[in-house]
């Protein structure tokens, strides 16, 4: 029982956000396996405002202004009753459902929200806002989950339902309505810079980003972008910010400018994140990885080296079969990688990107030919220069072994010549193709560019 | 002339004017009265000012009496006694017995009778008003109460009024200005004073500590009061916290409405069933408007038709194989006639309406689907699309033929997204109108940048699907110049290289641009 009360008088007493944010942290500590049972069966609802403001405020004292007292109270009373609903699904009590527990912990939120824009709470106590919407967004996609198994049973029977199809994730659409005002509480406080809940900013947007990609409403996102933009004069230098906001930030800003196949931006957001991100969390950086390495394909036609893939077991399974044949100019080992992991890449949101990566495949392949081709006569006292006219019929042959095209399957000309100009169009391939004479005349001087040819 | 008249008035009345005013005696006093109520507002004050008003009356009439009308002196005595501190009864106000008093001299004095009244043993008239409010609450006639009632209650309920007025509007913000009876008696009698605590409390110790501390509680108090709603389900600032959707509320509306045809009306307040179609004849409806669409083609009326026909299927809860085939018809003609706007909106409902296996066209639409993610570039909607396609879907002519568009486009194989194009299932070429010229565009940017010297435009005109040379030749002078269309060996040839390339580039882009602007509709 002690451990919610101690948790808030250390952080009242040293001023610490994280250790108040703990005693409002609804879930077991490994120190006291029955925290949350023991707050809960310490008091009943009659008495337990009471019970609260004597335990939280006059048993071993902090010094607190009144109101600000009542507020708490307010606070870990509506806690006092979602950490109820907790212990009653942790008991498999017949009355639990997420449902509840989310309702219960929205008040949570909403009161704590009130009290912060009625500047109730000191900025540094920020810490508690993060923690509820952590938890209020947790426990709507279980409202949720309950809800739509629920839904399944008797689907038939409620098929005219008219709402049934768009409720699938109301409980989650509502917390976002509920962090979004914690992100607004947060921008526009106009407090002076140092006891500003600004310093909140990137945390709650961070939560609100996760809240609506789960969502499926990205496009929401841009919407924050943007209000975050229109107050950027305000805001301090991202450096003075938490490292872990920034990271999980850029890598969302990163991830939105990805979806919108702003490629070039995207890494750059990304790069930033991977930098910053901490060297042990290797989840955080699988994560900007996912978005990085098809990044870095697109824009720079590289792909990941081994050492780096060979730390991520779930990165190496997803990316290396499909490395692997763009390096080789195996197009038909990059079509099937791209069909075995599609369910995975549409999920990931990657397919798009990572289908540019066949034209590195291609050039690969036909780089085969140029090399194929050797050298030209040579010329007394000069170095050796490759043989730099080559016939569409050439490539078109490697395309029926990149392909694995049968001797029955024609190989139209024309398709050649279309992929061969796209390589050149997009600065893969130097040179051009002189269709009357059915020759594709490469460059002397690095008809691959960055590929040592 | 002073017969009939109070012996005060009979007095006065030669200082008074208007003799009509002066006869009619009762208004010509009230005036006085209140006025001096209104001067005074305070009990203390008017406990100060001890002679004015009534006793003054008297006492100017006293004067005036002297040489008229001698105020018999147990009239005075018992004036005297009226105001004397010691006969003064709570319960009944300064006003009220000066009311009263008056009333009974004035009376007397109509009747003659100032001399033959006992007024030694006549009741105060405080202790009347009393008497006569107790006769009232014991007898059942209570519309005397109405009469009874004086100004000071009336006032303080009018007050309360504006102030439970005020309240509402504006929330829990009240300030102090617009604070209510109720809460000053609050703050004159501290709520922590109407409570106890066990002796060995510290909290009353804090509170008696800190009085300020203590109002700002009173704050607090007074908030929770309010609507608990308003202080906890959403703050004023944020919107609805949880809006109810007004229709679920309301339910299904049943049409009466007989007339097939209905011209479209955006519904401004509930749907009334009278303009409603019934199921029944709204199908009678669909076969006539597919009929006129046959016949007269006139996509401006069709299209009226048929926002009607789906409202009138939306306020009814009509979801059904029906409303699938309406939606389809719908977004077929709109696709037909290039109306991308209302394409969309049958779209977006279609896709709500397969989800629950309805029937229709599914495979067919999901193409549509993508094929108009191409058109509006929309990357982020088109994941959500392909995630959206099961196996069997994939299998699907249409949809498959639309991935392929995709891919083509996605590698920039102008190739074969033109052999696409010229074998395009349903009424995807329709779609694909809208941004195949702009995938020309791209084409032979390309074209020009990776071919030298030239290349027939009999080669134009097969890569990038145009019908004919002259119909390639006219595009490529739409977006280039005539310099680079040169006639060579009989055959007609685009002068590629770096000049041409650069035009097409801008042209390519701001083809792009205009659709970027469109697809954010």
């Amino acid at each position: 029982m002690e451990s919610v009360f101690d948790d808030f008088k250390e952080g009242q007493r040293l001023g610490s956000g994280p250790y108040l944010a703990a005693a409002l942290t609804p879930v077991a500590s490994p120190r006291c396996p029955s925290r949350l049972q023991s707050f809960y069966y310490f008091s009943n609802a009659a008495h337990i405002s009471q019970d609260l403001r004597h335990s939280l405020f006059h048993i071993g004292g902090v010094k607190i202004p009144k109101q600000e007292q009542t507020w708490w109270t307010d606070v870990f009373t509506a806690y006092w009753k979602a950490v109820g609903e907790i212990v009653r699904i942790e008991e498999r009590s017949s009355r639990a459902s997420w449902a509840k527990v989310f309702d219960a912990w929205k008040e949570v939120a909403n009161i704590l929200n009130r009290a912060y824009s009625s500047s109730i709470f000191q900025a540094w106590t920020i810490p508690c806002l993060y923690v509820v919407g952590k938890y209020l967004r947790v426990f709507a996609i279980k409202a949720d989950t309950e809800l739509s198994s629920q839904d399944d049973v008797g689907f038939d029977r409620f098929q005219e339902d008219v709402t049934a199809e768009f409720d699938k994730s109301a409980k989650l659409e509502e917390a976002a309505r509920v962090i979004n005002r914690m992100f607004t509480l947060c921008l526009t406080d106009r407090a002076p810079i140092d006891e500003s809940r600004k310093w909140g900013i990137y945390n709650t947007i961070n939560l609100l980003f996760k809240t609506y990609f789960k969502l499926n409403s990205v496009g929401l996102s841009k919407s924050l972008l943007r209000a975050l933009d229109a107050s950027s004069a305000d805001l301090p230098d991202l450096e003075s910010y938490p490292k872990s906001h920034i990271v999980t930030f850029k890598y969302y800003v990163g991830v939105i400018h990805f979806l919108d196949e702003n490629y070039t931006e995207a890494e750059e957001h990304l790069t930033y994140a991977w930098k910053l991100c901490h060297r042990n969390a290797m989840r955080n950086k699988e994560l900007i990885l996912m978005y990085l390495v098809p990044c870095h394909i697109v824009t720079t036609h590289t792909l990941p080296s081994k050492h780096l893939l060979a730390q991520f077991p779930r990165l190496e399974k997803l990316f290396r079969p499909l490395c692997n044949c763009i390096r080789k100019g195996d197009l038909v080992g990059f079509d099937a990688a791209m069909s075995a992991g599609e369910e995975e890449f549409v999920k990931r949101r990657i397919y798009l990107p990572l289908e540019r990566g066949r034209d590195i495949a291609l050039r690969n392949l036909f780089r085969k030919v140029f090399i194929a081709g050797g050298f030209e006569e040579p010329k007394e006292g000069q170095p050796p220069i490759r043989r730099t006219r080559i016939p569409v019929g050439e490539f078109a042959a490697a395309l029926r072994i990149g392909t694995h095209a049968d001797a029955k399957s024609r190989v139209d000309i024309d398709e050649v010549e279309c992929l061969l100009s796209n390589l050149i169009y997009k600065g893969l391939m130097k040179g051009y193709i002189a269709r009357e004479r059915g020759m594709v005349v490469l460059s002397k001087g690095g008809a691959f560019p960055g590929t040592g040819v | 002339m002073s017969t009939g008249m109070p012996p005060w008035r009979s007095g006065s009345a030669v200082v008074t004017a208007n003799p009509k005013v002066a006869g009619h005696a009762a208004p010509a006093y009230i005036p006085v009265q209140a006025r001096r109520s209104l001067a005074t507002p305070t009990p203390s004050k008017s406990a100060v000012s001890q002679p004015p008003s009534v006793p003054s009356q008297p006492s100017t009439t006293e004067a005036s009496a002297r040489k008229r009308v001698e105020w018999p002196a147990p009239v005075r005595m018992y004036v005297q006694r009226c105001f004397a501190p010691e006969n003064q009864v709570a319960s009944v106000s300064r006003q009220e017995m000066e009311a009263k008093l008056k009333s009974v001299i004035t009376a007397a004095a109509e009747r003659d009778e100032l001399h033959t009244t006992n007024w030694d043993v006549l009741p105060l008239p405080q202790v009347m008003v009393q008497n006569e409010r107790n006769r009232i609450l014991a007898s059942p006639n209570v519309s005397a109460w109405g009469a009874a009632s004086t100004a000071s209650p009336r006032k303080v309920d009018t007050a309360a009024n504006e102030a439970s007025k005020k309240r509402k509007s504006t929330e829990y913000h009240g300030d102090a200005s617009g604070a209510p009876p109720w809460r000053q008696t609050n703050s004159q009698v501290p709520f922590e004073d109407r409570i106890s605590y066990s002796p060995t409390d510290k909290r009353q110790r804090i509170d008696l500590k800190n009085p300020s501390k203590s109002k700002a509680n009173l704050e607090m108090r007074k908030k929770r009061f309010e609507d608990p709603r308003a202080r906890y389900g959403s703050s004023p600032s944020s919107r609805g916290e949880s809006p109810t959707p007004s229709a679920a509320n309301q339910g299904p509306v049943v049409g009466r409405c007989q007339d097939l045809e209905k011209n479209y009306f955006r519904l401004t307040s509930a749907p009334n069933p009278d303009t409603v179609r019934p199921l029944p004849v709204l199908m009678k409806t669909l076969d006539l408007l597919k009929k006129k669409w046959k016949k007269d083609n006139n996509y401006g009326y069709i299209c009226d038709q048929f926002k009607s026909l789906r409202q009138d299927l939306t306020v009814q809860h009509i979801r059904n194989e029906f409303t699938v085939s309406v939606y389809e018809i719908h977004a077929r003609i709109a696709l037909e006639k290039g109306d991308l706007g209302e394409y969309n909106q049958c779209q977006t409902q279609l896709r709500a309406l397969y989800a629950r296996q309805l029937g229709g066209h599914p495979t067919e639409f999901k193409a549509y689907r993508i094929l108009y993610f191409i058109h509006t570039r929309n990357w982020t909607a088109m994941n959500d699309a392909l995630a959206d396609l099961t196996a069997a879907d994939k299998r699907d002519l249409a949809v498959k033929h639309a991935l392929d568009v995709r891919s083509a486009l996605a590698l920039g194989n102008y190739h074969r997204f033109f052999q696409l194009y010229l074998d395009t299932p349903n009424m995807g070429a329709y779609l694909m109108d809208m941004f195949v010229d702009r995938e020309r565009l791209s084409a032979l940017a390309v074209i020009c940048k990776a071919y030298k010297p030239d290349v027939k435009i009999r080669f134009i005109t097969e890569e990038l699907g145009f019908e004919s040379d002259e119909q390639s030749a006219r595009f490529v002078l739409d977006h280039t110049s005539e310099e680079f269309l040169q006639e060579k060996d009989g055959t007609v040839r685009l002068l590629t290289g770096a000049k041409a390339s650069q035009l097409l580039e801008a042209a390519k882009s701001s083809a792009h641009r205009i659709v970027d602007i469109k697809g954010q509709i």
